[in-house]
């Protein structure tokens, strides 16, 4: 209200304080302020400096991933259009099953026995109960009109890769700490309706066992693969989504051309152009805390 | 102070009495001791239950319970121009010059300023709450508050770090945001006549038992304080979603006779509850102003409470022990304030807090920020248009359409019910004896 007296050298004035007791603090307005103000802030503290090549390193397990996906629909079809029998299905999932173990086995910390038998009680369970349910699938979507299943088909796989855990595994080694998330339960569970989707317009119960199984085993058990190959060695990492890129691209090449030109596309965007616009958004982060924060919990909640 | 103008204030917001809380009795107190002063204040909210319409409260306090119901958290549906109608019927009734909205989380705040401002009458804003910057909800409510104070004439902010937040938040320049704290019905929290004994200390918790109160740190620290002092026991008073918990520490701990979980507590039998107790603390993981300190202290309970948001601002040095929101910390902090509890007398410190806080303080303090608002130039559209676009690109330009839509409709209840026909509330004097010196006929506006 009035005028700060200032040049008065009897008047001496007190010191402001950031305190709201004792009411108005004498000259002083309420709307004064200090040269303390937002002096507690903080900027930008948690934020990462990321560097382009380690992004785009990083971003080969999106690639990667993509890839897979790719190849399993490339089966599909092929199955789809007779060019593959259920037998030569079958050596495929056994291949599969047998390599996976054994990436597994080599790539485990520790190996032991009983973590062995583990696994292969549990894939015994699992294929014994996808044979049985084989026949079920079969007539599953008898009366839906094909198109409906395409589309369905081609909207559930963009669910999947959108809301799929890259970082990670959503099906963990016995013991792992984290539980999966939310959005990679969906994305695990979309890829599984694909698959019945698909398995339902084959021809015969072993075709549609043998697809099934084949399906499965690379939606639930790739990634953990992938997951247990990065952990050992980045390097071998590398080198294997080359190699599978290059198989995948040759395979979709022959299978499809503008299809391929789709996949080549999207393979450059992930790898080349999102790590180049990300490093370019990452000036604008600004990242604000101070004392008016809400206080985390040093401890976890544990009911 | 007694040549002031005489202004005619409509308080808006969501939260008011029947419910109690912090921002409704901010806005019960502070209306009452503004009519002491001889101002005329109205408050608008919506209805709650049945009650709906208009009453009256203490020393004619004038309440609208407008007939819109709560559909989200004590919130009104948000329709951007439903309430304009009802507004300015209640605007031209009551002749106000000056409107003072609430709370940023109220919607029915946040609609009222805007029709407010379309209108051309003042603004001013209060903002009682901390808020974050990083997670989706606080985000949006940012945007909505950066439209909201695009175009107020003063803010007020309850403390200092409450400030910079809201500066922070909305953009506004700091020297538009003042700081004026709650305060405490000092005669409603006397201490007790006798003083407690001190052979047993009794540790009192009010506070609603959610996370954000910090109910998971009590679940933490009362196991740990129990085991080091057995002369100490705890009464806990409120309800909510972690009261399992806490009560699952007390089974398990078996601090069944040293832990009372009293339920909810009516925010009469407050007093009594609090002068059963020696120590008071207050765990909350983040709070702007803590009102529930101030009636503690005012009851003459030394505090422990929670280094967070303006908590240090709140009470002397003396008067708090203050620890960080570890468990650890605050055991120590609990340790502490047991060491210097021989030492506080809860009269000296009932008498202290009615010298520091005062609610006849904070409404004159509030007089101020009136007339600096009043005192702000008029506007027309245009001007005030270019505020908008400041907002943000594609935001900027939505709220000015928002505006330009609101001015139109405003434009149009003006021919459909022209303000001529709307009758205006004669004065009536419900307080006789304080305002002696102020004729009737001079009063202006």
């Amino acid at each position: 209200m009035e005028a700060k007296v200032e040049g008065n050298p009897l008047i001496t004035q007190s010191k402001w304080r950031k305190v709201a007791y004792g009411g108005m603090q004498p000259g002083y307005d309420d709307n004064y302020t200090d040269e303390s103000f937002l002096e507690d802030m903080v900027m930008n503290a948690n934020v990462v400096k990321r560097d382009i090549v380690k992004v785009m390193r990083d971003s080969v397990s999106i690639s990667q991933y993509i890839c897979v996906v790719a190849l399993v629909v490339c089966v599909w079809t092929y199955t789809l259009g007779a060019t593959i029998d259920e037998t030569s299905l079958l050596l495929l999932d056994a291949g599969l099953l047998g390599s996976g173990f054994l990436v597994l086995l080599l790539t485990a910390r520790r190996l032991s026995i009983n973590l062995l038998s583990h696994y292969l009680l549990k894939i015994s369970f699992f294929i014994s109960g996808l044979y049985v349910l084989a026949p079920i699938y079969h007539t599953l979507t008898r009366s839906i009109s094909s198109d409906s299943i395409w589309a369905l088909t081609v909207s559930l796989l963009m669910v999947h890769l959108f809301l799929h855990d890259y970082s990670g595994s959503t099906i963990r080694p016995p013991g792992a700490l984290k539980n999966p998330t939310l959005t990679s339960n969906i994305s695990l569970n979309a890829s599984i309706v694909a698959s019945v989707l698909i398995a339902s317009r084959l021809p015969s119960r072993l075709h549609v066992f043998a697809i099934m199984l084949f399906s499965l085993q690379v939606f639930l058990f790739a990634p953990l693969v992938m997951y247990c190959i990065k952990k050992y060695s980045f390097g071998l990492h590398l080198c294997f989504s080359s190699l599978l890129m290059t198989v995948t691209l040759v395979l979709v090449f022959t299978l499809h051309r503008p299809l391929f030109a789709l996949l080549l596309g999207l393979l450059v965007f992930v790898t080349v152009v999102c790590p180049f616009w990300l490093i370019r958004l990452q000036e604008y982060k600004f990242e604000i805390n101070g004392p008016w924060d809400e206080a985390k919990l040093c401890f976890d909640i544990t009911e | 102070m007694d040549g002031q103008r005489r202004h005619r204030i409509l308080m808006v917001s969501d939260f008011f009495y029947p419910n109690f809380g912090g921002v409704e009795n901010h806005i019960y107190y502070l209306s009452q001791c503004l009519l002491k002063l001889g101002h005329k204040v109205v408050v608008m909210t919506h209805a709650y239950g049945n009650r709906s319409g208009v009453r009256y409260m203490t020393g004619g306090l004038k309440v609208y319970y407008i007939p819109w119901r709560p559909f989200l958290m004590q919130n009104t549906l948000p329709t951007f121009y439903g309430t304009l109608p009802i507004l300015r019927t209640i605007l031209i009734r009551e002749r106000i010059s000056l409107v003072h909205g609430h709370q940023a989380f109220s919607t029915l705040c946040h609609e009222a300023l805007m029709h407010a401002r379309t209108m051309g009458y003042k603004v001013v804003f209060t903002d009682h709450s901390l808020y974050g910057f990083a997670d989706v909800g606080s985000i949006h409510m940012n945007k909505v508050l950066q439209f909201t104070l695009a175009d107020v004439n003063q803010a007020i902010c309850v403390s200092h770090t409450s400030k910079e937040n809201t500066v922070l938040r909305s953009g506004l320049p700091p020297e538009k945001v003042f700081v004026i704290p709650n305060a405490v019905d000092t005669a409603m929290f006397k201490p007790a006549q006798t003083r407690l004994s001190c052979d047993e200390i009794v540790i009192v918790v009010i506070s609603r038992l959610v996370y954000r109160k910090g109910a998971d740190l009590l679940v933490e620290v009362i196991p740990e304080v129990c085991r080091f002092y057995p002369n100490v026991r705890f009464i806990i008073g409120g309800d909510g979603p972690k009261r399992v918990r806490i009560e699952e520490m007390r089974e398990k701990n078996s601090l069944q006779d040293r832990v009372e979980m009293l339920g909810a507590v009516p925010h009469a039998q407050v007093r009594s509850v609090l002068i059963s107790g020696h120590i008071f603390l207050n765990s909350s993981l983040t709070e702007a102003f803590c009102i529930a300190i101030l009636e503690a202290a005012s009851c003459g309970l030394l505090t422990v409470s929670t280094r967070v948001g303006g908590v240090p601002e709140v009470l002397p040095d003396d008067m708090i022990v203050l620890a960080e929101p570890r468990p650890s910390d605050m055991v120590k902090a609990i340790k502490k304030a047991i060491h210097i509890l021989p030492k506080i007398d809860p009269q000296v410190m009932h008498l202290r807090m009615k010298s520091l806080y005062s609610w006849h303080d904070v409404a004159r303090r509030t007089e101020v920020v009136y007339d600096r608002a009043l005192r702000c130039p008029t506007e027309d559209l245009l001007e005030r248009l270019s505020r908008y676009l400041t907002c943000g690109a594609w935001a900027g330009k939505i709220f000015c359409l928002v505006m330009i839509i609101n001015f139109l409709l405003w434009k149009l209840l003006q021919l459909w019910q022209p303000s001529k026909d709307i009758e205006e509330v004669p004065d009536i004097a419900l307080l006789h004896d304080q305002r002696e010196t102020t004729p009737w006929d001079s009063v202006e506006d």
